[in-house]
């Protein structure tokens, strides 16, 4: 191997910093938002609060661990996720293995069809229409059906099967396995990887969302914990939230946002590192065909 | 291999047969969704299920069977919907109606509204909406023009002609003469913002409590010969708002009869001129800018004011970096006074009643008219359609129904005497009494905002903190603005307006700001306005008067 020459030394060093730069500027409000979910009240409002907690204080989380809404939205929200996740995890892969065929018949008016959801949609209320007459309302249906194939996650399958030797395949049909055995237990287990990613993605949008939910749930407790937390920051800074003039209200008031924004990611932050070796070498592999 | 194929070619035959039909069948399914138009006719004699054949005021409104209507419900996270509330059992105690709530979030209720209205699956009753946004509906024939229906509704046709309110309702009516929306009434106007001082620092100061907007200058000017490195007066409310300091800019404007801040309208009535005019390049308006212009220039007001955030703004007030600041009573007495009595020790704070400028003691018009009902379009086509409308009738306008939505059940979560309104114990409201296990909102389904707004003066201040009754009390005795005549555009001059409406109030916005802070001297005014003309102000203008005049002829 070659010695790295300067240049290339001074190239990697500046690159060093500049994507050390865009991590602080990345992690910053994160850790100022954990930083502000455990501060005093007073230290909030002075602006004190940067990086560590400042007069270290529970009282918000402690009033919102009690809020039964709260856990009955987030039970909601981990429902929906683990549902629609699967709803669109069989419906992909099932979608995207069809289109790896090249000598499937049609193929591109299959990739059309799904391409051309990419670029127009029904609208609205057209889309609403049609949830509530297949009378999916106030279901997880609702959320899973019309989420469940996204373009975007289809092609890079599509791709990352099409990278699979075919020979594999062709072996394992002579050994007698019909299509879906093939699938199943020769082309699954070799993509693990990006089955792997396209679960984050998935499941990451899914827990994100809240526009679904708030617009197909007519009841309280159907709605998940970003509807929630949606709500309470209007209800805690509008000044709707009336209540009596006491230390927990202010406090409450002063970092709410914080400590739901906190419990609310915290769950994706935590299944982040675990997957992140398969997201890495799952999207490379669909994206550079072998 | 090749069997495969032909396997393959088999299936994909099959699902494109599958997908076409899939089309055809969403095809049909949006052409079907066109509406079919609004109500038949006026003929209301089939529509009488469940109705009172006399209904009147005074009169206890009882459905003669058991009815029930749904209703979109706006749910506030301050007291999230139960359905165990005292207020859904005891309404249908009382009436016979069952109150059937499709439940929305708060924040987004506008647009899940705007969506179910759209796609035709909307609750019969739509509350908590805000004149002009029933406008956008009316083209579309989802909403029913409600003036029809007054008729069935005494309660509401005896309370505008008591209160005098006809003037507001002709400026909510459309070009066709009639009004889609069922506002709240107050007898008188309920007053919101003012200023606030430290009572402590004028008293040691020798000053009073100002009065006038000179003397609120001549207050400034003495506080900041005694603190020469601060700044007497640091405002809030200028975040997610086109207008900063909106509410200042809202009561000082009310001063000199104009609309600014918050309540800013690019049109305006001038009632000597009898015509419309574009209220950023009136005289009034730019009287408001000088003023406000003065204090940033001699240093009386923060010009952080104009950029920071409501917190900054109060922990500057709290730190004693500035003496005054805009309140309204409820932030008076949780933000301010709470506060301050924890941090400086013998601070107290007062609100003041507006001061009062060139426009002598008064309040803005418009603000006798709160937000209401819109009724579905469907509604008419059921049978119950007039028990409905005399449902909405005691509930929402009886003297009954409002001290009801607004207290509960005398005995249970309040006891009356003497004119004054006392809850029972063990219950509070908006932290009247913080050992109380219950709460009115949140426990019981009253005072809730989707029932409870407007009515006598008695009613709406009889919940009234010692210092808010102060004020609005002051308030009260002043002479509201005369109304705007009605001046109702027909939907395609709408869609013209729009169109040139929002690129005029931001450049308005934008220029007050920079006249104020001086980034713009005030003799470059003329300059301003010849902007504003290239931005199509006369055009604007000139459509109001012509749908003035109009509306004139047409229904006199």
């Amino acid at each position: 191997m070659v010695k790295p020459s300067r240049s290339h030394r001074v190239f990697q060093g500046v690159n060093g910093v500049i994507l050390t730069l865009v991590v602080v500027v990345t992690l910053y409000p994160f850790v100022n938002i954990i930083a502000r979910s455990f501060s005093n009240e007073r230290q909030i409002r002075a602006g004190q609060v940067t990086l560590w907690p400042k007069g270290f204080n529970l009282t918000t989380y402690r009033i919102v661990f009690h809020d039964s809404a709260f856990w009955r939205s987030y039970g909601n929200t981990v429902f929906y996720t683990v549902v629609s996740t699967a709803v669109a995890m069989v419906l992909t892969t099932c979608y995207a293995y069809v289109l790896s065929k090249k000598h499937l018949k049609g193929r591109n008016f299959l990739v059309g069809v799904a391409v051309f959801t990419m670029f127009f949609t029904g609208g609205l209320i057209p889309n609403y229409v049609l949830v509530t007459s297949l009378g999916m309302k106030n279901s997880v249906w609702a959320l899973a059906v019309p989420n469940a194939i996204s373009v975007f996650n289809l092609l890079v399958m599509k791709a990352f099967f099409e990278s699979l030797p075919s020979e594999l395949e062709e072996a394992a049909q002579i050994d007698g396995l019909s299509t879906y055995g093939i699938l199943l237990r020769v082309v699954l287990p070799l993509s693990k990887a990006v089955v792997a990613t396209m679960v984050l993605f998935y499941s990451v949008s899914f827990w994100n969302s809240w526009f679904g939910a708030f617009l197909y749930m007519d009841r309280t407790e159907l709605m998940p914990v970003t509807v929630y937390l949606r709500n309470i920051i209007a209800g805690a800074t509008g000044g709707t939230n009336a209540g009596a003039a006491t230390d927990q209200l202010s406090q409450v008031a002063a970092n709410i946002q914080a400590v739901t924004i906190v419990l609310t990611s915290l769950p994706i932050l935590c299944v982040y590192p675990f997957v992140q070796r398969y997201f890495v070498s799952g999207v490379m592999l669909g994206a550079v065909k072998g | 291999m090749k069997r495969e194929r032909q396997q393959n070619a088999g299936q994909l035959s099959r699902r494109q047969i599958l997908a076409a039909v899939g089309f055809i069948g969403l095809a049909s399914l949006t052409g079907c969704g066109s509406g079919d138009g609004g109500g038949d006719s006026k003929d209301l004699s089939k529509k009488q299920n469940g109705a009172m054949k006399e209904f009147r005021v005074g009169q206890q409104f009882k459905a003669s069977k058991p009815l029930s209507f749904s209703m979109l419900h706006n749910d506030n996270p301050g007291y999230p919907y139960k359905a165990s509330w005292l207020f859904w059992k005891e309404v249908t105690k009382r009436t016979g109606i069952t109150i059937k709530p499709v439940d929305v979030p708060l924040v987004d209720y506008e647009k899940k509204r705007s969506v179910l209205i759209g796609s035709g699956d909307a609750p019969f009753l739509i509350p908590k909406t805000y004149h002009p946004s029933e406008v956008a509906f009316v083209s579309s024939g989802a909403i029913l023009p409600v003036s029809d229906y007054a008729h069935l509704m005494p309660n509401f046709q005896a309370k505008v002609k008591k209160w005098k309110l006809e003037p507001e309702i002709d400026s909510i009516r459309q070009s066709d003469g009639k009004y889609y929306l069922l506002p709240g009434l107050h007898e008188r106007p309920k007053s919101g913002y003012s200023l606030s001082f430290r009572t402590d620092v004028l008293a040691k100061l020798g000053l009073s409590l100002p009065t006038t907007w000179d003397e609120v200058y001549d207050v400034f000017k003495a506080i900041r010969q005694e603190y020469p490195d601060r700044y007497p007066f640091s405002d809030r409310w200028s975040t997610n708002t086109a207008f900063t300091v909106g509410a200042l800019q809202s009561y000082l404007g009310q001063a000199y009869g104009v609309h600014a801040g918050w309540t800013y309208d690019n049109i305006s009535f001038d009632s000597k001129a009898q015509k419309f005019v574009f209220t950023g390049a009136r005289d009034e308006y730019r009287a408001v800018i000088e003023y406000l212009r003065k204090l940033v220039a001699e240093k009386l007001m923060d010009p952080e004011s104009f950029t920071q955030t409501d917190d900054q703004a109060i922990q500057k007030l709290l730190a004693e970096k500035s003496f005054a600041i805009s309140a309204n009573p409820q932030e008076l007495v949780q933000t301010y006074r709470y506060n301050l009595s924890k941090q400086v020790k013998g601070a107290t704070i007062e609100m003041i009643p507006v001061p009062i400028g060139p426009a002598g003691p008064v309040v803005l018009d418009g603000i006798r008219l709160e937000n209401g009902v819109m009724v579905s379009s469907k509604a008419l086509k059921s049978d119950d359609f007039v028990a409905m409308m005399q449902f909405v009738d005691w509930l929402w306008y009886s003297d009954e129904g409002q001290r009801f939505s607004k207290w509960g059940v005398e005995g249970v979560t309040y006891t009356y005497s003497g004119g004054t309104y006392t809850l029972e114990k063990g219950i509070s409201l908006m932290g009247s009494d913080p050992s109380a296990k219950k709460d009115l909102q949140k426990d019981y389904g009253f005072f809730n905002g989707v029932f409870t707004y407007g009515g006598s003066w008695e009613l709406v201040s009889s919940n009234f903190s010692p210092d808010e009754k102060k004020f609005q009390d002051a308030m009260s005795q002043r002479k509201q603005l005369p109304i705007a005549p009605a001046h109702p555009l027909q939907s395609a001059e709408q869609e013209q307006a729009s169109l040139w409406t929002i690129p005029l109030q931001d450049h308005v916005a934008q220029n007050t700001l920079q006249f104020i802070l001086g980034k713009r001297p005030l003799s470059q005014w003329g300059a301003y306005v010849s902007e504003l003309k290239a931005k199509n102000m006369q055009q604007l203008v000139d459509l109001h008067n012509k749908a003035y005049e109009r509306y004139k002829k047409e229904h006199g």
